[in-house]
């Protein structure tokens, strides 16, 4: 879904002054009910608010007491009474925290030996097989109280974690509703002008024909901005996920001349790929538009006439591949060869224009399939970019008999 | 794949256009009646599957971002009924959506911002395909002629031998030419379901017939890479690169 829009659209918000709240609307087509999150406070990602603890040992008391007074109705069965007395402190356990609950069990204990055990109303315990029913109980109740009290804690924060997962889902949905929303907003109107342009310049002659050709070359450049600022957000998103696939680094080379081929227009493009250039397991789409990035830098810094050369390769020992662009401008000065992919730095030598996002969604995009980028000057001057990559060997295809 | 609107003798091709925004809508309208297209427009995806079974266009245009169903949605039940050729208008940012789509059925894609005279070119490739049940029996691209009868492929006249894994896959671009082919639907035609996803095979395949057939093997004009999605054979190539192509030294380093 890229383009959310009314079917017959309104023409009020797109020309009218002021803000039309056409993005929430936009949004909630693409699928988002709530825009404001206002239903989840923040309380609401906490456990419930405990209740006091006096409240809570009433009730254990309570509970308790009711028990005691249960037992002193069939004083013969005072061991059964444990089992119940447990019941209870199960019971309990659903409703009190873990200190209330420990003290209930040491109360139902206390309770039961004094008010139900032979002799009532007192301590003692007489009978030795009541000494160790007892004393099982008393361990059996705290280890309950305990687990019982655990598990509760780990369910509440279960429950916790599985409503923030569902807010970061949510607000990743909105974000991703948002990007395509932007997207697809400046993407049509370069797509309509583009489009016009392009049609301006083969039917137009002489000076109109020029201007055309302007209106091509700022769309081109506008379209060069537009995929940078948004091939950024992707980036920081954490939206991008490479999708890996074998390619031909011949293949990657030639589309991203071919992509930026206008901007190149005033330099002559060398390839040189080696013989044994091993297929390259990356995300061709991304690969090729970070090469065509470092060629449209290539072009803007390198002085018209000269040679930028896209060089491919293996190295160390076959297991890295490299794909270089090289260019006879100036070179990287200092202060940029330290962090050349850092946002928003440009060199001097630019052509005025460019947001200087350019080299850092190369290195992200090389990055994100697992390759590294690296930056510096020729010995024979001019700049050099290569990009490395891992090399995995496949497996060849099955062999044929012969023709 | 059903084939119900192949509307035999009639001249003139039809082209709905399914695309919610206005502006795009009235550039591709130009830019097809220019070309000598009828054209009919649908803003949503709903009255797009109505022109498409009323109308009964040779081409759809389909926008991706529709506003009340997902392209996708729209080609999946076009595709229950008809056999007609659909050219998808898409965003560059989703390429998995691109893939499900011409996986769906459509037979090309064309990413905005688009190019009118390469989209004009696309549907001329998929309207001629429409037309012509008999299929050529030698087929040409640049210097090189395929034979479809006798498997023999010429380039300047002379033989070129191919493997019989080579011809496979090149009958098999020759015969879908103009037309974008998955990696996976020729991996699972020539090696089988199981080798769906050995894109390798192919990158080795293709590398072997761009040696032997194309002038520049590293700048194919005739057996193209689609970028993420497969091969297409350009047997129109016109010269793109003219002025800036590459120089291409062939280097053994």
């Amino acid at each position: 879904m890229t383009g959310p829009g009314p079917t017959s659209r309104p023409p009020a918000p797109r020309r009218g002054g002021g803000w039309t709240p056409a993005l929430p609307a936009a949004l909630m087509r693409a699928g988002i009910d709530r825009f404001a999150m206002s239903s989840s406070t923040p309380e609401k990602l906490d456990r419930p608010i405990p209740r006091p603890l006096s409240r809570q040992l009433l009730e254990a008391g309570l509970v308790i007491a009711a028990l005691t007074a249960l037992a002193s109705l069939a004083p013969r069965d005072y061991r059964a009474f444990s089992l119940i007395y447990l019941l209870g402190l199960v019971a309990l356990s659903l409703r009190l925290d873990r200190t209330a609950l420990l003290a209930a069990a040491i109360l139902s204990a206390v309770a039961w030996d004094f008010f139900v055990i032979p002799p009532r109303f007192s301590f003692t315990i007489l009978d030795v097989d009541d000494m160790a029913m007892f004393g099982a109980y008393v361990v059996v109740a705290l280890v309950t109280s305990g687990l019982t009290a655990r598990i509760r804690q780990q369910g509440e924060h279960l429950g916790a974690a599985r409503e923030r997962a569902g807010l970061l889902a949510e607000a990743d949905r909105l974000h991703r509703a948002l990007f395509e929303s932007v997207s697809h907003e400046l993407k049509t109107p370069v797509t309509v002008l583009r489009t016009a342009g392009l049609a301006l310049r083969q039917a137009a002659t002489g000076p109109q024909a020029a201007l055309a050709e302007e209106i091509c070359e700022a769309t081109d450049r506008m379209d060069h901005v537009v995929g940078n600022l948004l091939d950024q957000a992707r980036l920081e998103s954490g939206m991008l996920v490479p999708l890996l696939d074998w390619c031909d680094a011949r293949d990657l080379i030639a589309a991203a001349g071919a992509a930026v081929q206008r901007e190149l227009g005033r330099h002559r493009l060398v390839v040189e790929v080696a013989a044994d250039m091993p297929l390259l397991r990356v995300d061709s789409p991304l690969l090729e538009q970070a090469l065509g990035n470092l060629l449209l830098n290539a072009a803007m810094y390198a002085p018209a006439g000269t040679a930028i050369t896209v060089r491919a390769g293996i190295e160390g020992a076959g297991r890295r591949a490299f794909i270089a662009v090289e260019d006879e401008g100036p070179g990287l000065p200092e202060a940029i060869r330290a962090k050349p992919f850092q946002k928003f730095r440009r060199g001097t030598a630019a052509n005025p224009g460019g947001l200087g996002l350019g080299l850092s969604i190369v290195q992200g995009f090389v990055a994100a399939q697992g390759g590294t980028v690296e930056a510096g000057n020729r010995p024979e001057g001019g700049a050099r970019f290569t990009v490395f990559l891992p090399v995995i060997r496949p497996e060849a295809p099955p062999a044929e008999a012969g023709p | 794949m059903p084939s119900t609107n192949m509307n035999v003798g009639r001249q003139i091709p039809r082209v709905l256009i399914i695309e919610d925004e206005h502006q795009i809508q009235r550039l591709l309208k130009i830019t097809l009646e220019a070309d000598h297209y009828v054209v009919r427009q649908a803003y949503s995806g709903r009255t797009g599957l109505i022109e498409a079974a009323a109308f009964r266009p040779d081409l759809v245009i389909l926008d991706l971002g529709l506003p009340d169903m997902s392209g996708l949605e729209v080609l999946k039940r076009l595709r229950e009924w008809s056999g007609v050729h659909v050219l998808v208008l898409s965003v560059h940012t989703d390429q998995s959506e691109k893939i499900t789509v011409l996986d769906a059925g459509a037979d090309d894609y064309v990413t905005k911002p688009f190019d009118p005279f390469e989209l004009t070119a696309r549907l001329r490739v998929l309207s001629r395909r429409q037309g012509s049940a008999v299929e050529a029996v030698v087929v040409t691209f640049g210097n090189v002629k395929v034979d479809l009868s006798s498997h023999l492929v010429t380039k300047h006249g002379r033989e070129v031998t191919l493997t019989a894994m080579e011809y496979a896959v090149l009958h098999l671009l020759v015969t879908n030419r103009g037309k974008i082919l998955m990696h996976k639907n020729i991996l699972r035609t020539l090696w089988g379901p199981q080798f769906e996803s050995h894109t390798n095979y192919l990158r080795v395949y293709m590398r072997r017939l761009r040696q032997k057939l194309e002038d520049q093997p590293d700048q194919p004009a005739f057996l193209v890479t689609v970028a993420g999605f497969g091969y297409r054979l350009n047997d129109k190539a016109p010269p793109i690169n003219d002025g800036a192509r590459p120089d291409l030294s062939p280097t053994g380093t």
